[in-house]
């Protein structure tokens, strides 16, 4: 039966397009502004400022990136080893935790998802947490303070238990048991093959924390060797003395240095493959969010 | 089991005898239990100062500071022993003391009261012996390190000047007796339920322990190990002493900060987050319910994947952003001013514009994300709901109001609660990155996290006062959660978090 659309409707999606079509613009528009200023003109920033659209086009900013990229290709280096590094043992710990604490047959697994849990609601804070690294385990400068860190959190794993609960039914794991098979045979043979959707989620949530992440570096690296990306990129933000030495290994006169389209630029070179990838994995994180939020 | 039972049948004939209606054993442990509670008061000293003169040269008291010392301690006291001797190095020993002595009263008043109440649970007396193993368990580590604190403060300082009291060996053998015969009581019970204990779990699942052990070893660094740390809240801290030694003192870390910056720091923290909260829904649900009603295809998966968009981003690209759009000289907003012959607005030393541009660039963030889990909730209403609406008339505003709100409110209560509990976590990035280490607006924009990372990072000396200032946010942000959740429990238990 088709329904004729009232006035109020029409005006009611009339002004839904519109306020989309704002919000939408509103949230793209900071990106736009980047990537045109990252394509503009040094000396035109700093007399006309910034703008939309790039004015006097030129691709000056990255010429000056690339013709020294020593440092920028470690902070690169360096953030895909530690989302490599990060993602992979997250993964694994947290899909093996996410299965031990579906098991109906362990007795503890309220008492672990509570503990899990716990973590999220109370904590020592940020000095303990840091003097932990730094001076019980002796980590400052090592790698492994910024990687080890963001490993598990307690919103993946129980999430990675929502997926491995709705899609692996108990019937299955129960006859595969019977039939002899171990917690490790179930749970590579049985779990793992089903589970890609969960996978991806969770792998995309740790991997988009490691490749965002800043603060790690600026609380333990002691030498830009170990510089994530993003601290990299915060650094040049902060003082131009990265952009200096870069002037100084290439022959660019000072003068001539386009700061302001350079951090532009870096910024955009240290967003690009998440953006890149962004509109494929999208729906994982929808899934992710969604199952999250419902089942908490 | 069945072994235990043979080997100790004297013993079990005396647990199995009623006493009063109760069997003998649970009333002797419970005495127990009320014993080991009345001697943890202040009164009865658990430590002994037995040799003054040594004492006094081993940590270097003054006369004047001997005046406020006692000569024997409970462990409820222990610190302020600490405190008048400045030495910090048994003051974490003291610390661990207290704690286990509050877990302990409150494991042991816990089983009095439900052997007093006498009520069964859905397997029998099982959880009442939990609780009394528990608390017996607590009571031997307690006097075990009671004891072991005299032992490590003698040698510490190489001397003899304490002696733990004869209480504390008595109440170690009592305990240790009581644990044993909770356990042969309980063995009993368990055979009849059917239940094992944690070494035959630990024997039939082992492969589950194994996987688990990773998680364990990461939990316990990242996030329990650290909590000891707390005590660092109480001393003042400074690297020269180690970690361990500096000198202990009490609560004037608090007394700080109470005067300094706290009412500021969590009225910042706490209004920040409810004018997110609020304004952050509203919003999320309002575009939620325009992008469900967006008919065209494409228009709809756009605006949605650009809306998502900023989520993705790192707050350095925010600090980009935030320096673009408001710097003063090329600022785009300067900028568009001039150019309509407007003056110049400084935004970098004004503090009265930064709540605003705060909340929108944490819209900009969060808006997508919010939208997203509304919108999963909107697409699950059954769409006969709408169809008989349309049916009898109703316009779209009419929808809404009665279908759509309402079955969105579960949702929105659940995600408020999430938000309410951490509510006294502040968006530290956000907040960092937007401000960074810009005192002239710090009155207004400084949260707590901002204010602990500002120390950790530049003020190694005052570590002590900013482990006090997280110990507050996770103490105050933690009885807020349990507080929300008891509330929405006794309401309505299905929206209740744990």
């Amino acid at each position: 039966m088709k329904v004729r659309k009232g006035t109020a409707t029409i005006v009611f999606e009339i002004i839904t397009y519109f306020l989309l079509a704002f919000g939408a613009i509103v949230c793209v528009l900071p990106f736009i502004i980047i990537l045109s200023g990252s394509f503009t003109d040094n000396t035109t920033i700093l007399t006309q400022g910034y703008s939309i659209l790039p004015r006097n086009f030129t691709f000056a900013a990255y010429k000056t990136i690339f013709y020294a990229p020593k440092d920028i290709l470690q902070a690169y280096k360096m953030t895909v080893f530690y989302t490599v590094v990060g993602t992979t043992l997250g993964l694994l710990m947290i899909t093996l935790t996410g299965y031990v604490i579906s098991r109906k047959e362990f007795k503890y697994r309220n008492q672990v998802s509570f503990l899990i849990y716990f973590t999220s609601i109370f904590g020592g804070g940020m000095i303990p947490w840091y003097l932990m690294y730094a001076n019980v385990l002796n980590m400052k400068g090592s790698t492994f303070a910024i990687w080890f860190p963001a490993l598990m959190s307690p919103f993946l794993v129980i999430l990675m238990r929502t997926f491995i609960v709705g899609s692996v039914p108990d019937a299955i794991t129960e006859s595969a048991k019977i039939d002899g098979a171990g917690h490790f045979t179930i749970f590579a043979k049985i779990v793992m093959p089903v589970l890609g959707p969960g996978l991806a989620t969770v792998g995309l949530f740790l991997a988009l924390g490691y490749w965002n992440d800043w603060y790690r570096s600026s609380m333990f690296s002691t030498s830009s060797k170990t510089w994530e990306l993003q601290f990299y990129l915060y650094d040049l933000l902060n003082a131009t003395t990265a952009l200096k030495q870069m002037s100084q290994s290439s022959s660019i006169s000072t003068a001539q240095l386009p700061t302001e389209s350079v951090k532009l630029a870096m910024a955009v070179v240290a967003t690009g493959p998440v953006l890149l990838f962004y509109p494929f994995v999208q729906k994982y994180f929808v899934s992710g969010i969604t199952v999250g939020a419902v089942k908490g | 089991m069945e072994k235990r039972m043979k080997l100790l049948p004297e013993c079990n004939r005396f647990l199995d005898r009623e006493i009063a209606g109760r069997k003998a054993g649970v009333l002797v442990t419970a005495i127990v239990s009320f014993i080991n509670i009345l001697l943890l008061f202040p009164f009865f000293g658990w430590v002994n100062v037995v040799n003054i003169p040594r004492l006094f040269a081993g940590l270097g008291i003054t006369k004047e500071e001997a005046g406020n010392l006692f000569t024997s301690y409970s462990v409820l006291n222990l610190l302020s022993f600490v405190q008048e001797s400045g030495e910090g190095r048994i003051g974490l020993y003291a610390m661990i003391l207290l704690v286990i002595a509050a877990a302990v009263i409150f494991f042991n008043v816990a089983y009095v009261v439900r052997v007093v109440l006498d009520r069964k649970g859905k397997k029998g007396n099982l959880s009442l012996y939990a609780t009394g193993r528990t608390a017996m368990l607590f009571e031997i580590i307690l006097t075990g390190a009671a004891i072991g604190y005299v032992i490590f403060s003698n040698s510490k300082f190489g001397m003899k000047g304490f002696a733990a009291s004869p209480i504390v060996y008595i109440l170690f053998i009592l305990s240790v007796i009581s644990y044993l015969a909770v356990k042969v009581m309980e063995a009993e019970e368990r055979a009849l339920y059917r239940e094992h204990g944690m070494l035959k779990e630990i024997k039939k699942n082992w492969v589950l322990f194994i996987m688990l052990l990773p998680t364990f070893i990461y939990f316990m660094i990242n996030n329990y190990l650290p909590m000891v740390g707390v005590y660092y809240a109480f001393t003042n801290f400074n690297f020269r002493d180690g970690l361990w030694g500096s000198p202990f003192i009490g609560f004037k870390n608090f007394e700080f900060l109470l005067k300094a910056d706290l009412f500021r720091l969590t009225r910042n923290t706490i209004l920040y987050n409810l004018v997110f909260i609020g304004i952050g829904n509203i919003l999320q649900i309002v575009f939620a319910i325009f992008v469900s009603q967006v008919t065209v295809k494409w228009f709809k998966k756009t605006t949605q994947t650009l809306m998502f968009m900023p989520y993705f981003v790192s707050f350095v690209i925010l600090k980009v952003l935030v320096y673009n759009i408001f710097e003063y000289q090329y600022g785009l907003i300067n900028n568009f001013v001039t150019s309509l012959g407007g003056g110049r607005i400084d935004f970098y030393n004004t503090p009265s514009y930064w709540p605003l541009l705060i909340t929108l660039f944490y819209l900009w963030k969060n808006i997508g994300y919010g939208m997203v889990v509304y919108l999963a909730t909107i697409m699950g209403i059954d769409t006969e709901y709408y169809e008989a609406a349309k049916v009898d008339g109703a316009n779209i505003f009419q929808q809404i109001r009665y279908i759509t709100i309402p079955l969105v409110k579960p949702t929105f209560i659940i995600l408020l609660l999430y938000a309410l509990g951490s509510i006294m976590k502040g968006q530290f990035e956000l907040f960092y990155q937007m401000i960074g280490n810009n005192g002239v607006l710090y009155n207004i924009t400084d949260i707590l996290d901002t204010y602990v990372y500002r120390i950790t990072m530049t003020q190694p000396l005052s570590l002590g006062l900013g482990t006090a200032a997280g110990l507050y946010q996770s103490l105050f942000g933690f009885i807020i959660v349990v507080l929300v959740n008891f509330i929405v429990k006794r309401r309505n238990p299905e929206y209740a978090l744990f």
